[in-house]
C-alpha cells in the first residue's frame, strides 16, 4: 500500500535490465523505427509542446479502488484487535472474515507493487504473467484459507498456538 | 573629531579624496585587507559530456578555497566554472531561489544550489549530482521535457465560461487563502525527482509538482472546470501512484507541501 | 535583410532606399560581396530533421543515479520498509495457505504446532522477532497512513513525529510479543 521502491532494488539488477531490454526489443520490432516511443525511455510522444495525455477515466481504478482499500485497511484494525482478544474457534465467522480481508488486503498490496514495478506497458510479456499468477495465487489462497478454517482450527487459533508452542 | 570645525573636516576629506584619485601607492591610507586562512574543500561533481557519449558518467573532483567563495553551493559552482573548468555545465539564473533553474541533488538531497549553504566542514567532501532518475543533457543539466509536458497536461490556467458581467473575478479572502502554499511553486522539479514513484513511473505518473498545481486549480474558487480536472486523475497511474512517501514535502526548497495537496485531491475524489 | 542588419548596415541601406533606383546597383553589390566573403558552410535542413537530431541525442543520454545517491531519510526508507514488511507477511499467508491447499496432510495445525514446538528456544525467539517486527511495524505504519489519508499529520513535522512514534511503538510491541 505504501512505498515504491523495493522490488527494483531487491530484484537483481540484471534481471530488470534484461527484461527492460527485452521489452524494448519487442516494442522496437513492432515498429522497426529507431526513434519509436518506449514507455519510460528518453523519447517522448509528440513534440515538446504537446501535453502528455491521460488514460481513459475510470473510478473503479481510481477513487473507488482507493476508498475501498482504505475502508478495508481501517476495518482490519478492530478485526485484528478482536482476534487478539478472543479465540477463532468461538467466533468462526469473525475468523473467516478476517482471513478473507487479509487476503484481499494482500492482493491489493501485491497488485500495487506489480503496477509500480512490473507494469504491462514496460514488461509486455512478464507483466501479464505476473498479474495472472497473482490472481491465480489469490484464488488458491482463498480456497486454502477457507479449507483451513473449516477443516482445521482456523488462522487465529493456529497463530495463537504456534506462538506459545 | 567634534572639536574640529565642519570646514576643516571638509578640507581634510577633500585632501584624502585627492590623494586617492591621483596616487597609485595609496595603500598606507587604506585599511589592510584581512588575510583569511585558506580553507580548501573538495567538491565531487557528476560529469557527462554528450560529445563523448560512450564515456560513462563520472564524478570529477574540484578543490576550492571556501574563504574566497560565496556562501552558497551555486557560488562554488560558478567559481569552479570561472576559475578551474569552464566546461562544467549547469543551469542557473536568479541566484535567489525564485527561478528554479539550479535545482540539483546536493549531498543526497534535491534542492536549489543558490539556496543551499556550503557545509563549512572541510573534512567531508560535497557531492553534487543532477536531479535523480532523469535523462541527462550534460553534466548537471537534466532533460525536463516530460516534466513540462505533464505540467501542460493539467491545463494550468483559469477556466471559466461565465465571466462576471463587469470587472474581474472576485474571490473572498477565505477562498484566496486556500491558494497559499500552492501558488508559490516555481516548478524547479526538486520534489518530483525526489519521489520514488516518479522514478519508476514518470511516463504515466504526474509527480508531486504537477499534482500540486492540479490541486491549485481544483481549489481555486474562480475556476469552473474542477469536475473535468478531477476526472482526468481518475485512473490508476496519473495520481494514485502516490503512496504518501513524503520525500516531496521534505525536499521542497520553497517549503511547500505537495504531499498534503495530493492527499486533499484524493479526499475530494473519494467524496465525488 | 538579416545579414545586412547583423552587419549594422541597415541605416545606410534605408537611406539608399529613399534615394530610389539609382542606388539599387550599389545595394546589390554590397549584398553579393557579403555572400562571397562568407566562409562558413551551411546545410539546409527540413523542419522535421530537428526532431531526428534531437532524438539521436536523446537515445545517448544516461539516466542520472537515484536511490543509490539519495540521502536515506525516514520518509522513503520507512515507506520501503512498509512495503517490504507487507509483502513478506502476505507471502507467508499465501505460502502457508497454498501449501495447506496442496498438502493438507503435512501442513495441518497439529503438524505445524508440533514442528514449532520441537525447535530450540533460540530459534523460537528469533522466529518470533522476525514475525513480530514486520507485523507490528506494518500495522502501526498502516494506521499512520490511514491518518494521513483522512487529512491528519500532513506536514513534514507531522510525518516525522508520527514516524518516530511508529518506530517506538514497533520496538515496544515487538519486545512484548517476543516474550509472550
Amino acid at each position: 500500500m505504501s512505498s515504491s521502491l523495493i522490488l527494483r532494488s531487491a530484484l537483481p539488477k540484471v534481471l530488470i535490465k534484461r527484461s527492460l531490454f527485452r521489452s524494448s526489443i519487442q516494442v522496437r520490432q513492432a515498429s522497426s523505427d529507431p526513434f519509436a516511443y518506449v514507455p519510460g525511455g528518453p523519447i517522448y510522444k509528440g513534440t515538446v509542446n504537446d501535453p502528455t495525455t491521460f488514460p481513459p477515466p475510470s473510478k473503479t481504478h481510481g477513487s473507488y479502488h482507493w476508498a475501498f482499500e482504505r475502508l478495508l485497511s481501517a476495518a482490519l484494525v478492530p478485526m485484528t484487535v478482536t482476534a487478539f482478544a478472543t479465540s477463532g474457534t468461538n467466533y468462526p465467522l469473525l475468523d473467516g472474515i478476517l482471513g478473507l480481508s487479509l487476503i484481499i488486503h494482500s492482493h491489493i498490496g501485491f497488485d500495487s507493487s506489480l503496477v509500480d514495478y512490473l507494469h504491462q506497458r514496460k514488461f509486455p510479456v512478464f507483466g501479464p504473467i505476473a498479474k495472472w499468477t497473482l490472481r491465480a495465487a489469490t484464488v488458491g489462497t482463498m480456497v486454502g484459507v477457507y479449507q483451513f478454517n473449516t477443516n482445521d482450527i482456523g488462522l487465529t487459533e493456529l497463530i495463537a498456538k504456534v506462538w506459545t508452542a | 573629531m567634534s572639536v574640529l570645525s565642519p570646514a576643516i573636516r571638509r578640507l581634510a576629506r577633500a585632501s584624502i579624496a585627492d590623494a586617492r584619485a591621483f596616487t597609485t601607492s595609496s595603500s598606507r591610507l587604506q585599511a589592510e585587507p584581512l588575510q583569511k586562512p585558506v580553507m580548501n574543500k573538495e567538491f565531487k561533481i557528476y560529469r557527462w559530456n554528450p560529445d563523448e557519449p560512450a564515456k560513462k558518467p563520472t564524478l570529477q573532483s574540484y578543490t576550492i578555497d571556501l574563504n574566497q567563495t560565496g556562501p552558497m553551493v551555486l557560488d562554488a559552482l560558478i567559481k569552479i566554472k570561472n576559475e578551474i573548468d569552464p566546461t562544467l555545465t549547469f543551469r542557473r539564473s536568479c541566484r535567489e531561489g525564485i527561478c528554479g533553474s539550479c535545482a540539483m541533488n546536493i549531498n543526497g538531497q534535491n534542492t536549489l544550489a543558490c539556496l543551499c549553504r556550503i557545509d563549512r566542514d572541510t573534512s567531508k567532501d560535497s557531492k553534487i549530482y543532477p536531479l535523480p532518475h532523469m535523462y541527462i543533457v550534460k553534466d548537471l543539466v537534466p532533460d525536463l521535457t516530460q516534466f513540462y509536458k505533464q505540467y501542460k497536461s493539467i491545463q494550468p490556467y483559469l477556466q471559466n465560461d461565465n465571466p462576471p458581467e463587469k470587472g474581474e473575478f472576485l474571490q473572498s479572502q477565505e477562498d484566496r487563502r486556500k491558494l497559499d502554499g500552492l501558488y508559490e511553486c516555481i516548478l524547479c522539479a526538486c520534489c518530483s525527482t525526489s519521489c520514488p514513484s516518479y522514478w519508476w513511473n514518470q511516463d504515466e505518473y504526474l509527480g508531486p509538482a504537477t499534482l500540486m498545481q492540479a490541486y491549485r486549480w481544483i481549489a481555486d474558487s474562480r475556476d469552473s472546470n474542477g469536475a473535468k480536472r478531477k476526472e482526468y486523475l481518475q485512473n490508476e497511474m496519473s495520481m494514485y501512484r502516490c503512496h504518501t512517501i513524503f520525500n516531496c514535502a521534505r525536499t521542497c526548497p520553497k517549503g511547500l507541501n505537495p504531499a498534503a495537496a495530493i492527499a486533499k485531491i484524493k479526499l475530494e475524489l473519494a467524496a465525488d | 535583410m538579416l545579414s545586412t542588419r547583423a552587419l549594422g548596415l541597415t541605416p545606410s541601406l534605408r537611406q539608399a532606399a529613399f534615394s530610389s533606383a539609382r542606388n539599387h546597383a550599389l545595394k546589390n553589390a554590397i549584398r553579393s560581396s557579403i555572400i562571397v566573403r562568407r566562409s562558413v558552410q551551411t546545410q539546409s535542413l527540413k523542419p522535421e530533421d530537428g526532431t531526428t537530431i534531437l532524438n539521436k541525442q536523446r537515445l545517448q543520454r544516461p539516466s542520472s543515479p537515484h536511490f543509490t545517491i539519495y540521502q536515506p531519510q525516514l520518509t522513503w526508507i520507512g515507506s520501503i520498509f512498509n512495503r517490504v514488511t507487507g509483502v513478506a507477511l502476505s507471502v507467508l499467508l499465501y505460502g502457508f495457505s497454498l501449501a495447506y491447499l496442496v498438502a493438507p496432510g503435512s501442513f495441518d495445525s497439529t503438524h505445524v504446532i508440533e514442528f514449532v514446538g520441537g525447535l530450540p528456544d533460540a530459534v523460537k525467539y528469533a522466529g518470533k522477532f522476525i514475525l513480530a517486527l514486520p507485523f507490528t511495524f506494518h500495522s502501526f505504519n498502516g494506521i499512520r497512513h490511514l491518518l494521513w489519508d483522512s487529512g491528519k499529520f500532513l506536514t513534514v513535522k507531522g510525518a516525522y513525529s508520527s514516524g518516530y512514534a511508529v518506530l517506538g511503538a514497533t520496538a515496544l510491541s515487538t519486545l512484548y510479543l517476543m516474550f509472550q
